[in-house]
């Protein structure tokens, strides 16, 4: 069975737009104050006119996907066969507030059928296959915090039955003022840095933002970052990785402290959530954090690490990884994801 | 691909059950009528299909109670109780089009008057996934996942869920699809124009649009070292391809449509095929697309639409369908193609207009959906009598 590689990253966050932003980030181990999406870089991609009736959630995949490709050294259009799985735990939640005010406050016969539309949950993954002419499978999943994993789990299993030799996987999800309405009220309203390792106090910071991958079979003109081994979803008690490096999904949710510290007990372990915040789209961020240390071999600082309170060993910037491979962990009461990465020969 | 269907279960408005559908189909009923469950200020209301008396539970959404019954429907119909699901892995995969969205109207209001609003209904939200609330109700511990693909995810979910199985991953999989219909999706579609305000006619001559449903259905997928009894049916094949055309409107060749279908046939001959249970909204668009390419592929292979039964369940359709489907495989008939009645000259092929037996025991099942998705399932009779 042919291997599962990731060829593109294109990612957008609060830290900025594209690989060496992230990148950039990442070496720095400084979290950026803001952790909203500029979308500007966007531009650079399409034109105006193909954007006007796009909303502001189709508009940050489509720039993950323009980044991704790009990355990947892949032209951005006539990509007949290339299959597209997008992972949003919300979806588009700004233009789905306003298609319920249409009629609210209009009147049912105001409705905009352009607000309706974009208001899918696959708005977005319908632009990104026209615009690209993608015209393999098109997925979207939404399973809230486990809708990258769980999409990944389909992802890999088309690529690996050879359904698609490629695939373009984008996980999104965008803040909005229902969001943060609901977020001050169940959790208050903090600047302080988030310290996810500090699994008993809370800290998370909602953010937002989109991170695509280029995964391939085939062999591709683009170098490799990494290779799939396996994606393991369910719910119940997390499976614990064999892998003793684990890159984990804490984000600061004092509720989840304590099982993140029961998956990192004896391991050594690097978190990055503080590079993009937290939400449902957050565990593909890790996913491309730990892509980007398995190709230079060498760790990314953990922001806040010291505050580690778990049984563990935080990486250190740039110590050697030493190992072929590591586990990306995401956790929630309602289930785990476990998605193995390895050096790709 | 050949994955055992041993249990299904679905509720909509032709039925609580699917012996009450099938009943009602071979009856050639329908019931459309004005809303009942929400109020629109519509001047001109649309007929739709809602599912009659049935009492969710507050503390669910309507789409997740009414998947969760089809799935106690379809795990009683495998004879799978809490015994038998011991130790095996369990997966769960539905379709829906709305399946985590933020969309209460009364809390959105309260939040726009700049009121604080109670934040039950947004938990509600949270505790309603679909796949969730199957896999949370019965302790299924493998892989749980809800597919928003708008009008094609009850069949993506069918065909993702036989793979899970084929895979090895599941022992077994609850799959189908489940979407309530309540006010907003109702205006949302009469705003794009593709709503009759009569009742639909697929695939006729003067057909104007769809109308909407609700409804929900599961299929029980198991491996065969896990099953016990004899198959109601077989997945034999699954087929998913975008027509990356248009937004709204499929590709006016149908080249999505084709290419999926070739994939969940796969070296299957069409003679082979019996019947296909076609999308078949009623909308000008779609059914001449379809009927073109079956026109094309298999123009001697008798078709029909369901939807004239039980209006367009948008999520839950795919998987309604195909579980009629099986049922008429059983049977050895099909009903007619309820709504048609003048053939139209641009879709080139005619539904069928009366009860027909069947030839052979293998189907298509076939779902078009917003952004152009096209996903198609291959389905097979199977030994249980």
């Amino acid at each position: 069975m042919k291997p599962v590689r990731i060829h593109g990253i294109g990612v957008a966050g609060g830290f900025g737009t594209g690989r060496q932003a992230f990148e950039k980030a990442l070496e720095s181990g400084l979290p950026p104050p803001s952790l909203r999406v500029d979308l500007a870089a966007l531009e650079a991609f399409q034109p105006a006119r193909t954007l006007r009736r796009m909303d502001s959630f189709s508009r940050l995949a489509l720039l993950g996907a323009h980044l991704a490709l790009e990355d990947a050294g892949l032209e951005p259009k006539g990509q007949d066969g290339l299959g597209l799985i997008i992972a949003s735990g919300h979806g588009a939640t700004v233009t789905t507030a306003h298609a319920l005010l249409d009629s609210m406050l209009a009147g049912d016969a105001f409705t905009s059928p352009i607000h309706f539309a974009n208001s899918m949950h696959n708005a977005c993954a319908a632009n990104i296959s026209l615009l690209m002419g993608a015209t393999g499978p098109n997925l979207t999943v939404s399973q809230f915090d486990l809708s990258v994993p769980s999409a990944l789990l389909t992802a890999h299993r088309w690529l690996r039955e050879g359904r698609v030799e490629r695939l373009l996987f984008g996980a999104v999800d965008e803040h909005s003022d229902l969001l943060e309405h609901l977020w001050r009220r169940q959790r208050g309203e903090s600047q302080d840095p988030m310290r996810p390792l500090a699994t008993r106090v809370e800290s998370a910071r909602p953010g937002e933002g989109a991170a695509f991958f280029l995964l391939s079979t085939k062999e591709e003109t683009a170098p490799v970052y990494a290779a799939f081994e396996s994606v393991t979803v369910g719910r119940g008690a997390p499976v614990i990785p064999s892998s003793p490096l684990r890159v984990l999904g804490a984000d600061g949710r004092v509720e989840l402290g304590k099982t993140y510290g029961a998956m990192a007990e004896g391991a050594r372990i690097a978190c990055f959530t503080p590079h993009y915040g937290s939400f449902p789209a957050s565990p593909a961020f890790d996913m491309a954090a730990a892509a980007l240390m398995l190709r230079r071999g060498h760790a990314f600082a953990s922001p806040q690490g010291e505050a580690n309170d778990t049984e563990s060993t935080v990486l250190a910037a740039d110590e050697a990884l030493g190992t072929q491979g590591l586990s990306c962990l995401t956790w929630v009461p309602e289930g785990f994801g476990v998605v193995d990465l390895a050096i790709s020969a | 691909m050949r994955v055992a269907i041993t249990g299904m279960g679905c509720l909509c408005a032709a039925g609580g059950t699917l012996p009450q559908c099938m009943a009602t189909l071979f009856r050639g009923h329908r019931a459309p009528a004005l809303p009942r469950r929400f109020s629109t200020s519509h001047s001109d209301p649309y007929p739709v299909f809602e599912v009659p008396d049935f009492e969710e539970s507050p503390d669910l959404l309507r789409t997740s109670a009414m998947g969760l019954a089809a799935a106690r429907e379809a795990l009683k119909d495998a004879g799978l109780d809490e015994d038998a699901l011991k130790g095996l892995r369990v997966g769960v995969c539905v379709g829906t089009t709305m399946g985590s969205t933020l969309n209460d109207e009364s809390f959105c209001r309260a939040f726009r008057r700049g009121e604080t609003p109670d934040l039950e209904p947004m938990a509600r939200i949270r505790r309603s996934n679909p796949a969730e609330v199957i896999a949370r109700t019965f302790g299924f511990r493998g892989p749980c996942q809800t597919i928003v693909n708008a009008c094609s995810s009850g069949t993506d979910a069918l065909g993702i869920g036989a793979d899970w199985i084929e895979a090895g991953l599941c022992d077994v999989v609850i799959a189908g699809g489940a979407d309530e219909l309540g006010r907003v999706t109702y205006s949302g579609f009469i705003s794009m124009k593709i709503a009759d305000n009569t009742p639909c006619k697929p695939f006729d001559l003067n057909r104007k649009g769809l109308n909407l449903g609700e409804g929900a259905a599961m299929l029980v997928l198991q491996s065969e070292t896990s099953r016990r009894g004899r198959a109601r049916g077989y997945l034999e094949g699954y087929g998913s391809a975008c027509d990356a055309y248009h937004q709204t409107a499929p590709h006016p060749e149908g080249l999505g449509l084709k290419r999926a279908l070739r994939q969940a046939l796969g070296s299957v001959p069409v003679e082979d095929v019996a019947f296909v249970n076609v999308h078949g909204t009623g909308t000008p668009d779609n059914d001449k697309v379809e009927g073109r390419v079956l026109s094309e592929l298999m123009p001697a292979v008798p078709f029909l639409s369901t939807k004239g039964y039980t209006g367009h369940t948008l999520g839950a359709a795919g998987a309604i369908e195909a579980a009629f489907t099986v049922a008429c495989l059983e049977e050895g008939r099909i009903p007619p193609s309820v709504g048609f009645d003048t053939p139209d000259p641009d879709v080139g092929i005619c539904p069928v207009a009366d009860i027909t037996p069947i030839r052979s025991h293998r189907a298509l099942s076939q779902s078009l959906a917003f952004g152009g998705n096209n996903a198609v399932v291959l389905l097979a009779k199977g030994e249980r009598p």
